[in-house]
């Protein structure tokens, strides 16, 4: 267990040290001073020194040096000798054999400097065990992010599809990736179909869809959307800088004057669970929520077996069916019809009501015809309360009636017989 | 199965003939005629003659084809000698409605004897009836009240003798003196009557027509009602639970139980008793020791008896009479009662004398 006072002092001078190094990158450090076991190696980023040989008898030892995997030197040094390799370009890492001692396993007393570096970039520095076959190289993801759009040129109120994709196409896994979509001005986010937050990895050779949405534009112009970012770092933790997307443009042209009429048909029942007899009484409430007039209103009713309409005046049957026709209705207007539904049979019904009518676009020459339909919630009938009485067979009512027949007639005979 | 003409005259005969076919019908309710047949055992037919048509209309239980209205403008009041010139005028008429009756074994007819129509009517009614068929024709005649005045009395006094004068076969008589015990208003007191009359005359209608026990028939009656002065009554009572046959055949034999008050054992003829009830009830015994007593003071005493399963006890008895001091008590108030009437016409008569003084001013005129 380390003491805090030591902990605090060693870190204390390591601070000090990287201060007193960070301006010099040519300054000599000596990154290792200690001895390496036979078939160890030291790792300095992706550089590896592996100590293959120690000959104590010979007081020698062979070294081998390797750029991820790759040989670049093979040595076999006396002690107080040393070699000298090149290191990320302009470095230079200088390995001197001091020592070498025996034991169980035969080790070589090494100190390794490297020279014209800069230290802080450094983030592998330590034994290897195993060697090289062992080291673990860091690599450059590289993040490739597009935003596409399904066209580039839309209407103020029309929506425009999105996709955001990443390919990693570099050398090395991202990972602690963090992707940023910022929001868009003078577009409202219509509808998000696949979306992406928190941290993630993109493997070497991976591509996803991090983000489909709609946006649907406000107003009219030319804007370039923003590009989406990722910060990440490749597998060694390094840092790598944010990468992001293109920047799709959109034109939203200004609006034609395109004008519709807007007719909202509601159905609207007094109840909707009634005794068999018993009355509905239901309004159909017309209202133009567009921006303009409509023509040619027709709303009709399908009125189900088993139930009858009784409409207002302004409710007429045409074939059959309760229509309501209206020449034209203004923008704004508001206009409602009451009904009375007469039930005649127990079950379940509903009432569909369609509606069409036609309306100039103050663009097209010719009419746009628009129809609907719209289906009330189920109407429960059941069963009268005097209903039981018809569901008897007719003989019930016949033999009373018979006999007060029979006694009227007898009383009637009898009083004619008395009467004088 | 017997024929039986039951013919009711004037108001009175019209009303007991009304409780008689209530009667048959077996319930005292209104609607008696809606809910149930008339049990006759009998063919029973039923004529009621009237001048009166509102006392015809009163009737709620003889069919309107049985109502027989002899119009006379108000009826003929208590005046006999009116009542009889309206049967001649009307006889023809009222002949034809028996005679499309048909034929019949025996015939009764019922009034009062102190009203105008019934009793004027059922003396030459029955000369007519002798005079073309043979069966027996029995007159019930009620007696008026006493202090129901000395016209009615008279009346009855006339009446009887001609009924008797009339070849009626018996004279069955009924006193609403006698039978006033009913209590209540009048119109109560002759419904009760007539509740009584009508049950006697269906008792005997009934026993009749029976398969009795020991049997009494038409035949029996006839000489019954052969015996004595042509004058009879009925006698009747039904026991409760606890009265033993024996008291209830001298219960209908007493005063109380007869329609017209007599001392049967004094007064009595012949008689015939039919006695009705359950078996168990019907002590041969008792009967035949009361029967015993009463042929042993009258002479021959039919007895009849009719088992009826579930019945309490029920006493007929009808008595021929021969003597009847109630009748003479009546005609000695009837010979008053006529002098009476004939004194107060005098006085009449003599009032007339004061027209003589109104005579005085006659074609006169008022001057002022
Ligand atoms: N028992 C009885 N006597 C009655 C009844 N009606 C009237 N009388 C009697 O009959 C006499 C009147 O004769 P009534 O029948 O009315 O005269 P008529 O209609 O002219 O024959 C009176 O003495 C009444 O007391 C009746 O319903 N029952
Ligand atoms: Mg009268």
């Amino acid at each position: 267990m380390v003491q805090p006072t030591r902990l605090f002092i060693i870190s204390l001078c390591m601070i000090l040290s990287c201060i007193a190094l960070a301006g010099s990158a040519s300054a000599a450090v000596e990154v290792y001073n200690s001895s390496i076991e036979m078939g160890n190696g030291y790792q300095i980023n992706n550089y590896v020194i592996d100590v293959t040989d120690v000959f104590v008898s010979a007081n020698s030892a062979s070294f081998y040096v390797y750029e991820q995997n790759k040989e670049v030197k093979n040595i076999l040094l006396n002690t107080g000798d040393f070699f000298e390799f090149d290191f990320e370009g302009r470095g230079k890492v200088k390995v001197t054999l001091r020592t070498v001692s025996s034991g169980i396993i035969p080790r070589a007393g090494v100190s390794i400097v490297l020279s014209n570096y800069n230290y802080q970039s450094l983030y592998k520095n330590d034994i290897v065990n195993g060697g090289h076959e062992f080291a673990t190289y860091s690599g450059t993801p590289e993040l490739r992010m597009s935003k596409t759009i399904d066209k580039s040129e839309i209407g103020v109120g029309d929506i425009v599809r999105v996709t955001v994709t990443v390919e990693n196409v570099g050398d090395d896994k991202a990972v602690d990736v963090i992707f940023q979509d910022p929001q868009q001005a003078r577009f409202l986010l219509y509808e998000t179909f696949v979306t992406h937050s928190g941290q993630t990895t993109v493997d070497v050779g991976e591509s996803k869809t991090l983000y489909v949405y709609q946006l649907k534009a406000t107003e009219a112009g030319t804007y370039t959307l923003s590009p989406t970012t990722a910060s990440f770092s490749n597998t060694a933790g390094q840092k790598f800088p944010l990468a992001s997307s293109n920047s799709p443009v959109v034109t939203v042209g200004a609006s034609e004057d395109l004008v519709n009429a807007e007719l909202e048909v509601t159905t609207i029942l007094d109840r909707y669970a009634v005794s068999r007899n018993e009355d509905i009484q239901g309004t159909i409430r017309i209202k133009n929520t567009g921006d303009a007039p409509a023509t040619g209103v027709t709303v009709s009713v399908q009125v189900p077996d088993g139930m009858e309409l009784i409409g207002s005046s302004d409710i007429e049957t045409i074939s059959g069916v309760p229509t309501i026709y209206l020449e034209s209705f203004g923008v704004q207007q508001e206009r409602e019809f009451s009904f009375t539904l007469k039930p005649q049979e127990v079950g379940t019904y509903t009432l569909s009501v369609q509606n069409s009518y036609r309306f100039n676009n103050g663009v097209d020459a010719q009419l746009q015809q628009v129809s609907s339909s719209s289906v009330t919630e189920n109407i429960y009938v059941s069963k009268g309360k005097y209903d039981y009485l018809f569901e008897q067979p007719i003989y019930v009512y016949l033999v009373p009636l018979l006999i007060i027949g029979l006694i009227a007639g007898w009383i009637y005979y009898r009083h004619k017989q008395y009467k004088f | 199965m017997l024929n039986i003409l039951i013919v009711g005259n004037g108001q009175c005969g019209n009303r007991i003939l009304d409780a008689i076919n209530r009667e048959s019908f077996g319930k005292k309710s209104r609607f008696a005629k809606y809910l149930s047949q008339q049990k006759y055992k009998s063919n029973v037919q039923t004529i009621a003659i009237n001048t009166a048509v509102n006392d015809l209309k009163e009737m709620k239980f003889t069919k309107a084809k049985d109502r027989i209205h002899i119009p006379h403008l108000h009826g003929v009041g208590a005046n006999r000698n009116v009542g009889k010139h309206v049967f001649e005028d009307n006889k023809t008429h009222i002949m034809r409605q028996i005679e499309e009756r048909g034929d019949f074994d025996v015939c009764f007819v019922i009034t009062s004897a102190s009203g105008g129509t019934g009793s004027s009517f059922t003396p030459m009614l029955i000369k007519e009836m002798k005079s073309k068929y043979d069966y027996p024709v029995y007159s019930i005649v009620v007696l008026p009240f006493r202090e129901e005045g000395t016209l009615y009395l008279q009346n009855a006094a006339f009446c009887l003798r001609d009924i008797r004068e009339s070849g009626s076969d018996g004279i069955i008589l009924a006193d609403n003196q006698f039978l006033k015990q009913m209590g209540g208003n009048v119109e109560s007191a002759y419904n009760g009557i007539n509740d009584m009359i009508a049950r006697r005359i269906l008792f005997l209608l009934d026993a009749l027509d029976s398969e009795m026990m020991m049997v009494t028939d038409l035949g029996d009656f006839k000489t019954v009602m052969n015996g004595g002065a042509g004058l009879a009554t009925i006698g009747f009572y039904e026991a409760g639970a606890d009265i033993p046959v024996r008291s209830a055949i001298q219960k209908a034999l007493s005063p109380s139980g007869l329609l017209f008050s007599s001392d049967v054992y004094e007064e009595a003829s012949r008689a015939m008793i039919i006695i009705r009830g359950d078996r168990e009830r019907l002590s041969i015994d008792e009967i035949s020791t009361e029967v015993e007593k009463l042929s042993s003071a009258v002479g021959h005493v039919f007895k009849g008896i009719i088992v009826r399963d579930g019945e309490l006890p029920q006493v007929l008895a009808v008595l021929t009479l021969e003597s009847a001091s109630e009748l003479e008590n009546l005609y000695s108030v009837a010979v008053d009662a006529i002098k009476h009437e004939r004194d107060k016409k005098e006085r009449v008569s003599t009032i007339k004398e004061v027209d003589k003084a109104f005579s005085q001013i006659d074609g006169m005129d008022p001057s002022y």
